[in-house]
């Protein structure tokens, strides 16, 4: 091993929407191994990006490899490798929880034997089980999270996309969640999660990358970016936001 | 911190009332906006337009004709008869095939602080600017030009309002009906009445398909006008024929008749208001589930259900698995399923059985033994049929929503995605088109005819899946994510009917050598028609996911964005 593929490389990703620049250019490199996190404030780019990464939007121009492998270009095994847990995308809802895994399993090519020990064990450990068979709409917004990341991990990925992956989720559920991708990481897997929750990142996360306004402003390892000061004092430098002086909205006190 | 609040706080009432105005303002703002940067929606919406220009100018001289001619017999036929039809179109054709535009989400507006009625009047007026009603309109000023000429202008100006109230009970009756529809389908309890009750709606397509040939045949116009007159003193005819009643000097009648209209739409205003707010409130709580325990069986094989249980566990076992789930459990596809199965029925048995005089005219030879239909007739009635169940799959995407990015991430081959749609469909629609073939013969006193009739539907059902396979890839659109089966999306809606026109139109022109072999082959067609149409129907539909499929391998990103609705 003496150059190691990066686990995600972005160059010069770029896309627009009706001639809005959601992502211009961004460029990246994910050490395999390594615990990502991609911040930015809402309407950054950071779901632009990853769906971009994964193969799910097409860029206006850049490239994306996962493992080497072009995800444009050779989208079989890019795919093969990833596992992908998008943000605002319903899955298909009709279906239990249980349904839901074997779908994708089997979507994967796996063997139904394997698809349905691992399906047990993922609705074991995420405390799906008890849902029995109500189906994945009627879910609240913390256990749709949960098949969702359970829906990525089954077929034992070798790098991990998760876009928002504890927004709307309570304490435990989170907590859950945090428990098994820090697993995941230690195992060999690669983790890339996008968030704005500073905390969760501050915490997890060996590397954290920036993203505002569509552009990569800070990247490298969590030391390096935070240097001495808080990651949330950083970022709210780097994204250039305000704070209420007290003299506007007087008119909410009652 | 905790300040306290007393009862003095509680904020004043809202300084300006809001209107219809504000609602129609924000259908034609919303309308716009969707229309912004996207140059081929608005190339659909203008095509669209003119479409619904040409039926209107030609509706608008239809009902003109007794006025232009002078001639005032048939006054009270074209306008009660005119009338009626296109009331009953907007009652039925939303169900059947369109869907109503829902721009204005009624479900948008539950957290407002508006009175029922304000919020009623509001979407009936936003609902009102559409191009349907706008080519309604033109069409029936044809009445106003026929009042006119026959009576001068004290009947004109009651013909205008009769005009008006018509179309205002067009639009009211479609809303309540797609509304009450959707609120019955939605409940999981009532679902099969509601089913039932489609049936019921379709069958009226029946009587009035006969009284359309029996009129097409009557020579006695005399007794079809004594029928319009009836017809004028029902909801359906009365707004239509008030005018025309002045014009010949029936002048008590038009106030009767305008109270009729005004008491009709008022029923159906307060009807649709009652729906409405389970609409509203139902998107919060579509009827939560109890949790059934006692899952059987691996994860594997619960995904599988029965009917499909003779699958391969690999992908393509999954994605019909999962598709015939869904074919089922999604409201929206499901009464899809229904409309296949009563039309399908009903149809051409109509058309056989009704039309059996309008086809010996034409057929002589063909016409002895216990029915007068021919096979061509019962080729293209099957044709009908066929055509009608595969179109459902043009938007089949759609359906899916978002949620197709589960098979774009996995990176599912194209030809095996259509292959699997095609087969989950087709686990539904078969054994239906299989009874249909049956019961027509069985209706005709005719079971020589069960291998053209099954044959001739396998044929177009092969075809049509063929085509609109590529439609599906090529031509997908959003669905809103409401819970509505019957809501379209925006603005294009006349655009999106007429793309499931063309899908119709080519499907039956893929199938139409069958109709040709009918034709030419005579008896021995009868024997030929059902292995050469399960023959050409399954090579079509195998070439169409072939073709199609290397299409939507280049086009999944591109599928994946039109089929997610914007938020």
């Amino acid at each position: 091993m003496t150059v190691e593929q990066p686990a995600l490389a972005l160059r010069g990703l770029a896309k627009r929407f009706d001639g809005t620049i959601a992502v211009a250019g961004v460029d990246l490199d994910v050490p395999a191994g390594s615990f990502y996190g991609l911040l930015g404030p809402n309407g950054a780019g950071k779901t632009t990006t990853l769906s971009m990464a994964v193969g799910l939007l097409r860029p206006d121009a850049g490239s994306a490899w996962v493992l080497g492998h072009d995800v444009w270009r050779d989208p079989v095994t890019a795919k093969r490798l990833l596992g992908v847990m998008p943000d605002g995308v319903r899955l298909f809802d009709r279906l239990t929880g249980a349904e839901l895994l074997a779908y994708n399993g089997l979507l994967r090519g796996m063997d139904p034997a394997v698809v349905d020990q691992r399906a047990a064990e993922l609705l074991d450990v995420l405390a799906l089980g008890d849902a029995g068979r109500t189906l994945v709409v009627d879910y609240s917004a913390g256990m749709k999270k949960k098949i969702g990341l359970a829906c990525a991990l089954l077929h034992g990925p070798r790098v991990l996309v998760l876009d928002e992956p504890f927004e709307a989720v309570d304490p435990v559920s989170a907590a859950l969640i945090r428990d098994i991708l820090t697993r995941y990481a230690a195992g060999g897997g690669t983790v890339v999660f996008s968030s704005h929750v500073m905390e969760v990142v501050e915490r997890l996360c060996s590397h954290v990358a920036i993203l505002a306004a569509g552009t990569i402003k800070r990247v490298g390892t969590i030391a390096e970016v935070r240097g001495d000061r808080s990651l949330e004092q950083v970022f709210v430098e780097v994204v250039g936001g305000r704070t209420a002086t007290g003299e506007e909205l007087s008119w909410l006190s009652q | 911190m905790a300040l306290p609040v007393s009862a003095a706080t509680v904020p004043a009432g809202p300084v300006r009332a809001v209107s219809a105005r504000h609602f129609m303002r924000l259908k034609l703002r919303v309308m716009g906006n969707n229309f912004r940067g996207q140059g081929w929606r608005i190339a659909l919406f203008v095509g669209g337009a003119l479409v619904g220009l040409w039926f209107a100018v030609g509706g608008f001289f239809l009902f003109a004709a007794p006025g232009i001619t002078g001639d005032g017999r048939y006054a009270v036929l074209v306008a009660a008869a005119g009338g009626g039809l296109l009331v009953l179109g907007w009652l039925l054709l939303p169900l059947v095939f369109f869907g109503v535009d829902e721009t204005l989400d009624p479900a948008r507006f539950a957290l407002l602080p508006l009175p029922r009625r304000t919020l009623v009047t509001g979407l009936f007026a936003a609902a009102l600017i559409s191009v349907p009603v706008l080519a309604v309109l033109i069409a029936s000023l044809g009445l106003v030009l026929t009042a006119w000429a026959l009576g001068g202008w004290s009947a004109a100006l009651v013909a205008v309002v009769g005009v008006l109230g018509g179309l205002l009970l067009c639009v009211a009756a479609s809303r309540a009906v797609t509304s009450a529809f959707a609120t019955m389908l939605r409940s999981r309890r009532v679902r099969d009445l509601a089913a039932v009750l489609l049936a019921v709606v379709a069958a009226l397509l029946g009587p009035l398909q006969v009284f359309g040939l029996a009129a097409l045949r009557e020579t006695d116009w005399t007794r079809l006008t004594g029928v319009a007159t009836v017809i004028g003193w029902t909801p359906f005819g009365a707004p239509w024929t008030a005018g025309i009643d002045v014009a010949q000097g029936r002048v008590w009648a038009a106030p009767v008749k305008l109270l009729i209209t005004v008491v009709a739409l008022g029923a159906l205003l307060a009807w649709w208001s009652r729906s409405l707010e389970s609409a509203m409130v139902g998107a919060a709580s579509a009827g939560k589930a109890p949790a059934r325990r006692g899952a059987t069986g691996g994860a594997v094989a619960q995904l599988f259900p029965r009917v499909a249980g003779w699958a391969r566990r690999d992908r393509f076992g999954a994605l019909v698995a999962r598709e015939t789930r869904y074919w089922w459990r999604d409201a929206r596809r499901r009464a899809n399923l229904i409309t296949i199965a009563v039309v399908g029925i009903f149809v051409p048995v109509m058309i056989n059985l009704g039309g059996a005089g309008f086809a010996a005219d034409n057929e002589q030879g063909l016409t002895t033994g216990a029915s007068d239909s021919s096979p061509v007739l019962v080729t293209l009635s099957m044709l009908f049929v066929g055509v009608l169940a595969s179109v459902t799959l043009a938007n089949q995407f759609g359906f899916d929503g978002s949620a197709y990015a589960v098979n774009v991430v996995a990176g599912v081959p194209g030809r095996v995605e259509l292959r699997a749609r095609m087969t989950a469909f087709s686990l539904y629609v078969l054994p239906m088109l299989a009874v249909v073939a049956v019961v027509l013969s069985a209706v005709l006193g005719r079971p020589g005819w069960i291998g053209l009739t099954a044959g001739t539907l396998a044929a177009t059902y092969g075809a049509g899946l063929a085509v609109n396979s590529y439609v599906s890839v090529l031509g997908a659109y959003s669905l809103p994510e409401t819970s509505n089966p019957f809501a379209m999306n925006s603005g294009a809606g006349v655009a999106k009917g007429l793309l499931t026109l063309l899908a119709m139109v080519v499907s039956a022109i893929v199938a139409v050598p069958m109709v040709v072999a009918a034709a030419l082959l005579g008896d021995a067609w009868l024997w030929l028609a059902l292995p050469v149409g399960v023959a050409y129907g399954l090579g079509a539909a195998l070439l169409g996911a072939y073709l199609a499929g290397d299409v939507l391998d280049r086009r999944q990103p591109e599928l994946l964005a039109t089929v997610t609705p914007r938020r």
